[in-house]
């Protein structure tokens, strides 16, 4: 290792774990000790990174409020050093600490908030697809219809909450007093994606729920309404199908309808 | 000083190594960074702003609407690109994702040019996102040289560097910043932004005149200044970039105005961002100030 490499190693060190090694080789300044001057660094580094977790996650931080987000976001910065040159993907792992995390473990809303946010954030700039359009399902013939397949919208995404996480989104968003938080019986199943610029999510019913993430893996029409049939009355399967997709189409949630082989 | 000759001890092979010579990036005007929060105001008026800097990372996305704003900007205007990542003085392993990323966009924007900073992120595979400093060394020159000449090969063109702001300095420091600048872009050949607010902080913070830094950079490197606010701690100087650009600052401009010529300049502005209209006031300060000290064009 070079010299100028194991002093990048120190300054990382004196940042990062508070080492203090790398003072010998940093100068006072006429104005200044060497040790208050680093302190910039040291204190820039934590703040920075919080920062971005605030930005990120900004109804988690009101949940929480100020002093309590920013000692988790310490937390999280001391747990999971950033690896990606961009600031952008630093918190992507935030939901999955707050889940394994104590005291975060005792307080699951905090880690189905985060996740609500972070895949909300995803959905902002993923990437860009067509539109299907309802006009496209004209050009089917009827007896085509069992074998058409779907492709989600590159936003699109699935997310099951086991607590009211989605309640006190949604109460945050508008100004409100969140409600208590709760675990659910049933996990509340949300579908998030982008409309235009603008992210958001709706929650689906069990049925429908299965038949997107069948849908999103590939599976043709005519298996997902015999699917829909084991779920709710078998006559009516086909219909709700056709509604279920009428309503993705329309929504924007689906970038492309074929007929699959 | 003679900035133009070879420092002492430059081995005689580092001059051969100096890449092909490329067009200095054409003047721009007076511009201001582009920021989300006048994404609306900028698309929907017409702004007196001459072009637009942008922070690369902040569109190294998969897509959605920062890169559709961007492409609007690009239709209108001229834009640079301006990286916080590249960690050009770590010795790390350069990061082919993020250079191929950079690529990437650059191909999109088609930016004047490219810039980023004299400094490092990390290293072992952390990103500390902090614009680091280096000693000024004869081994940190040769490591920089050899890295920009890299970078500059994989991305087809020459990058700007730009000095940071820097709380300390190192014992084994061999040169001075100015001298370590200019022997860089003498060297791989990459040009300089010059940052007329961070020239002023770290003079501050290490006790040097501010002048002797501005002078001791070869007038035909410079190809930008940045302008930008900062806090003051008293004992030292904080490069926030959260306040209008301060009194000594603007000074200090009209000085590297006479000695570098007609710049492109911008605002810099990240954090307490104000409306539109507050940056546009400095920005019209940035030509006007330009229009009086220089000669005409």
């Amino acid at each position: 290792m070079s010299d100028f490499a194991r002093q990048q190693a120190e300054f990382q060190r004196g940042i990062l774990d508070g080492d203090e090694t790398v003072l010998a080789e940093i100068l006072d300044s006429p104005r200044e000790k060497r040790d208050v001057l680093f302190g910039v660094y040291r204190y820039a580094y934590g703040s920075r990174l919080v920062e971005a977790m605030r930005n990120d996650h900004e109804l988690l931080h009101l949940y929480l409020g100020d002093e309590m987000f920013d000692e988790m976001g310490h937390a999280y910065v001391k747990a999971r050093p950033s690896a990606h040159p961009n600031l952008r993907w630093f918190s992507q792992g935030l939901p999955e600490f707050l889940k394994s995390t104590a005291p975060y473990t005792g307080h699951p809303e905090l880690s189905d908030l985060a996740a609500l946010e972070k895949t909300l954030n995803d959905a902002f700039d993923a990437a860009e697809g067509k539109i299907a359009e309802l006009s496209e399902m004209a050009g089917f013939a009827p007896e085509a219809w069992s074998d058409l397949c779907f492709r989600p919208h590159p936003s699109a995404c699935r997310l099951d909450l086991a607590t009211n996480a989605a309640a006190i989104w949604l109460a945050l968003k508008n100004g409100h007093a969140p409600p208590d938080a709760a675990a659910l019986e049933e996990p509340a199943r949300l579908l998030i994606w982008r409309q235009d610029v603008t992210p958001m999510f709706r929650e689906l019913a069990t049925e429908e729920a299965m038949m997107w993430d069948e849908a999103a893996n590939g599976i043709p029409f005519g298996v997902l309404c015999e699917m829909l049939a084991t779920y709710d009355d078998p006559d009516s399967a086909a219909g709700r199908g056709a509604s279920y997709l009428h309503g993705w189409i329309t929504a924007g949630l689906l970038t492309d309808v074929s007929v699959g082989k | 000083m003679n900035v133009a000759s070879p420092l002492p001890g430059t081995p005689a092979a580092a001059l051969a190594d100096r890449p092909k010579t490329s067009a200095k990036p054409p003047f721009l005007g007076f511009g201001l960074g582009l920021r989300h929060q006048h994404y609306d105001e900028i698309l929907n008026g017409d702004p007196p702003i001459d072009w637009f800097e942008v922070i690369s990372e902040n569109y190294m996305l998969p897509g959605g609407q920062p890169l559709r704003a961007l492409d609007r900007i690009c239709e209108r205007y001229p834009v640079v690109m301006h990286g916080v990542s590249m960690s050009i003085a770590s010795t790390a392993p350069p990061n082919f994702e993020y250079l191929q990323a950079l690529k990437d966009l650059a191909k999109r924007v088609e930016p004047k040019w490219v810039s980023d900073h004299l400094c490092w992120t990390g290293v072992h595979g952390k990103n500390l996102h902090d614009l680091l400093p280096i000693p000024y060394t004869q081994a940190a020159l040769d490591h920089v040289v050899r890295r920009v000449q890299l970078v500059q090969e994989f991305l087809g063109r020459a990058i700007v560097l730009e000095n940071v702001s820097t709380y300390v300095q190192f014992n084994n420091s061999e040169m001075t910043e100015w001298e370590f600048l200019s022997e860089l872009s003498r060297r791989s050949g990459c040009w300089l932004l010059f940052d007329v607010n961070n020239v002023y902080v770290s003079a501050f913070n290490h006790g040097y005149d501010p002048l002797t830094f501005l002078n001791g950079i070869p007038a035909d490197r410079v190809v930008q200044f940045h302008m930008a606010g900062h806090s003051h701690m008293g004992t030292h100087i904080i490069d926030t970039h959260d306040h209008p650009v301060c009194e000594d600052v603007w000074e200090l401009y009209a000085a590297a105005l006479r000695r570098f010529g007609w710049v492109s300049t911008m605002i810099e502005r990240d954090d307490n961002i104000p409306p539109l209209d507050e940056l546009l006031i400095e920005v019209a300060r940035t030509r006007e100030m330009a229009q009086k000290v220089l000669p005409a064009e």
